[in-house]
């Protein structure tokens, strides 16, 4: 199973980070590739993004499903390709490491099925950990952005 | 710039080499046999061009590897095969050269260097119903697995096809079904096949034999001698620095042929296809050298051509990704014009049934089938195979059209319904004679090339059942094969028929010598290679 978490320290407290990512405009356009998204309702979105896996560009639809909010540590989701045959899951978490730090994990396991499955899952090896530490460091860095330049 | 004689070079070597597709790599390693100073130019960041693409499928008449298999091959009858084709478009001369030379490069290669191919015994020739054709066996040789690992950092900067999975040609589904699981091990431990073992296998040859290759620096211009000789190449870097390298005993262009210089197809060929299959990087700058030279041109206005297919989704070097697609032979399944009306037998080679978008209706003084032209297939087809990237048994994607009845989709993609409805009950009928009267469906062998040939059983199936589906089919190429006219030792000529002295072309860079065919699997990179190493042997002997 193609999965990749990567964690980072952030010089912020948990709840500002809550903040930005509880809600999934601030940070949907940050996802590597992203084209748009649309909220279909509370738990429930679709994205769209062009995936880079080097020798190539793909388009994929995914729609993602929130599982868990867990204010304000942790959001659950899951997703599957709306026309390619992937399904799959994440999260983020944060974790106070004191007042003003807090540790933030992105985690992100996409698995291909189908006939093609054995062929894209080895794609997907490199991809996904490469796409879950991308968008939590461009997390971060907006988060930074928005909240330490003033 | 200047192309006149110079005191100043960068470098001195024995021959230079524009490209490193099949037929540059080729070149490469028969000059550097004898111990010459090799300097292969390419323009793009990777290496082995559309040949590393591609299937990587050379066709070599005569060659040990089908003999081994106990296939039995006649050079008159190739000779004769091949003149069949070419409908006296091409001279006897270069037939000749090709078919007594082509095995013996196949056989150098073998004994000389990692190069391997194997004869793909299920594998039959694309015209093995015409009489002149060979009926056993195949004269298509497909590269073996080879290592990437096997030419160090160089492996990384292969080109690769997004959509070709490290299979070779009976492993790739030709035979029933593809392994998977196969797949997944190659990707691992770095084993390719197709046009990427081809190249990769190349290559080790020419490091084997000390040949320099430069990435991302193009040959621009020739520097020719007083006497009117070529003696070197200016050539460019993507930084835009400029070096004179200075070629002792010839230049060698195979730097592919011109299906994405737009200026260049507009003049040359028959109709402006939309639709390159190749990678981006051919731009014709050989044919462009080449008539400043004063070569004499050939085959100007053919190519590979292909009916390509486009899953938008796929990109590849910020272009969407047009694909050979996959479906158009099956049963169930009809192209069409923008009339609905049938056009051509659609289950045709792929360099034969788009000629078919060049007919011209004087009546209505308009190419009718210039399209775009639709593939039409029904819920059947769609669930017994890969049709472009969809697989059966998987929800149609987006960016196919479909509706529930044939009128809806025609109304949906803009095609006459009245037309279509007609056309469709026609085909159907058709399917229930077991006889397609209008363009002889089920009649020839490569529309069911695996698996026994075409048949009314494997190609004469009615649409019948919804959802319908259209997907556009576009004037496509796997590249183009006009350019500067050769000779038996891959000179380019002028138009007295003279050899230009230290210039040499093969491969799509230079016109087809064959003449406009595509006798089976491999051939363009048949006659690429063998020029190729005609020419590499020629330029460090003369
Ligand atoms: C998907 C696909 C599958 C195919 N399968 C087969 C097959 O199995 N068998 C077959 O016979 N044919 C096949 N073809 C067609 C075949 O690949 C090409 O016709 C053939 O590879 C052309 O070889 P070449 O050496 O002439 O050129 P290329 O392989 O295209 O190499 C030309 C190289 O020159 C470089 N170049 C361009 N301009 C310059 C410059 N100014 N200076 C330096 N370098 C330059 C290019 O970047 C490129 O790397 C296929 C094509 C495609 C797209």
């Amino acid at each position: 199973m193609p999965q990749g978490t990567h964690t980072v320290e952030v010089p912020l407290d948990i709840q500002t980070i809550w903040n930005f990512v509880h809600d999934m405009n601030n940070w949907a356009p940050l996802v590597p590739g992203y084209i748009e998204h649309e909220i279909l309702s509370e738990r429930q979105s679709t994205w769209a993004f062009k995936g880079d896996l080097g020798f190539m560009k793909k388009t994929v639809k995914l729609q993602i499903d929130i599982k868990e909010w867990n204010e304000p540590s942790e959001v659950t989701f899951d997703l599957k390709g709306m026309s390619d045959n992937f399904k799959g899951g994440g999260y983020f978490r944060a974790e106070a490491i004191d007042e003003k730090t807090t540790k933030m994990s992105g985690h992100l396991d996409i698995t291909a099925g189908g006939m093609m499955g054995a062929m894209v899952n080895q794609i997907l090896t490199k991809f996904v950990p490469q796409t879950a530490e991308e968008l939590t460091e461009a997390i971060v860095a907006k988060l930074l952005e928005i909240n330490l330049v003033k | 710039m200047s192309n006149t004689m110079t005191t100043h070079w960068d470098k001195e070597v024995d021959v230079i080499v524009l490209g490193t597709g099949g037929a540059a790599l080729t070149a490469a390693v028969a000059a550097a046999e004898s111990g010459s100073k090799v300097l292969v130019l390419e323009k793009t960041h990777q290496i082995g061009g559309t040949t590393a693409f591609s299937g990587g499928v050379p066709w070599i008449p005569l060659n040990h590897y089908m003999k081994e298999q106990g296939f039995e091959d006649n050079r008159e009858d190739v000779i004769n095969f091949i003149k069949r084709l070419a409908l006296d478009r091409a001279e006897d001369h270069m037939i000749e050269t090709f078919v007594d030379k082509g095995h013996e490069v196949i056989k150098f290669l073998h004994d000389h260097t990692p190069v391997r191919f194997v004869s793909p015994k299920s594998y039959p020739e694309y015209y093995a119903r015409m009489d002149e054709a060979l009926k056993h066996g195949t004269r298509s040789l497909d590269p073996a697995p080879f290592n990437l690992n096997e030419i160090g950092e160089w492996g990384e900067l292969v080109r690769q096809n997004p959509i070709f999975p490290p299979l070779t040609l009976e492993e790739g589904g030709a035979v029933g079904g593809i392994d998977f699981q196969v797949v997944a091990e190659r990707m691992q431990n770095n084993t390719v096949t197709m046009g990427r073992a081809l190249i990769a296998s190349l290559f080790k040859a020419c490091l084997d034999r000390g040949v320099e290759t430069l990435i991302e620096t193009a040959g621009k211009e020739l520097v020719m001698g007083e006497d009117g000789q070529v003696v070197g190449v200016i050539a460019e870097t993507k930084d835009e620095e400029i070096f004179r390298f200075a070629a002792r005993k010839g230049v060698i262009l195979a730097s592919g042929g011109f299906e994405w210089n737009k200026q260049l197809v507009k003049a040359f060929l028959k109709a402006e296809f939309t639709h390159p299959v190749t990678p981006p990087g051919n731009e014709g700058d050989a044919l462009m050298m080449a008539m400043k030279a004063g070569a004499a041109l050939e085959n100007m206005s053919e190519a590979w051509w292909y009916p390509a297919m486009v899953d938008p989704t796929f990109e590849y070097e910020d272009n969407v990704m047009a694909q050979l697609g996959s479906g158009r032979q099956g049963p169930n399944s009809i192209v069409v014009n923008k009339y609905g009306r049938r056009f051509v037998h659609e289950g045709t080679t792929y360099n034969d049934m788009p000629r078919a978008f060049f007919n011209y209706d004087p009546v209505k003084v308009e190419f009718p089938n210039e399209g775009p032209n639709w593939m039409i297939f029904d819920q059947q087809l769609k669930d017994s195979q890969l049709i472009v990237t969809m697989s059966p048994g998987e929800p149609a994607p987006e960016w196919v059209d479909q509706a529930d009845s044939i009128r809806e989709l025609a109304e949906k993609i803009g095609v006459d319904p009245a037309g279509l409805e007609d056309e469709i009950r026609k085909w159907n009928e058709y399917c229930e004679q077991g006889v397609d009267p209008d363009f002889h469906r089920g009649t020839i062998q490569f529309e069911a090339l695996t698996s026994g040939g075409g048949s009314p059983a494997n190609n004469l199936g009615k649409i019948e059942k919804g959802p319908f589906y259209a997907l556009p089919i576009y004037l496509g190429a796997l590249g183009t094969n006009g350019g500067p006219k050769i000779n038996e030792n891959g000179q380019v000529v002028n138009f007295k028929g003279e050899p230009i002295k230290g210039l040499y072309a093969a491969g799509n860079a230079s016109g087809n010598p064959l003449g406009p065919i595509y006798p089976s699997a491999g051939g363009t990179i048949g006659p690429a290679m063998v020029f190729g190493f005609l020419a590499g042997q020629h330029a460090v002997n003369s």
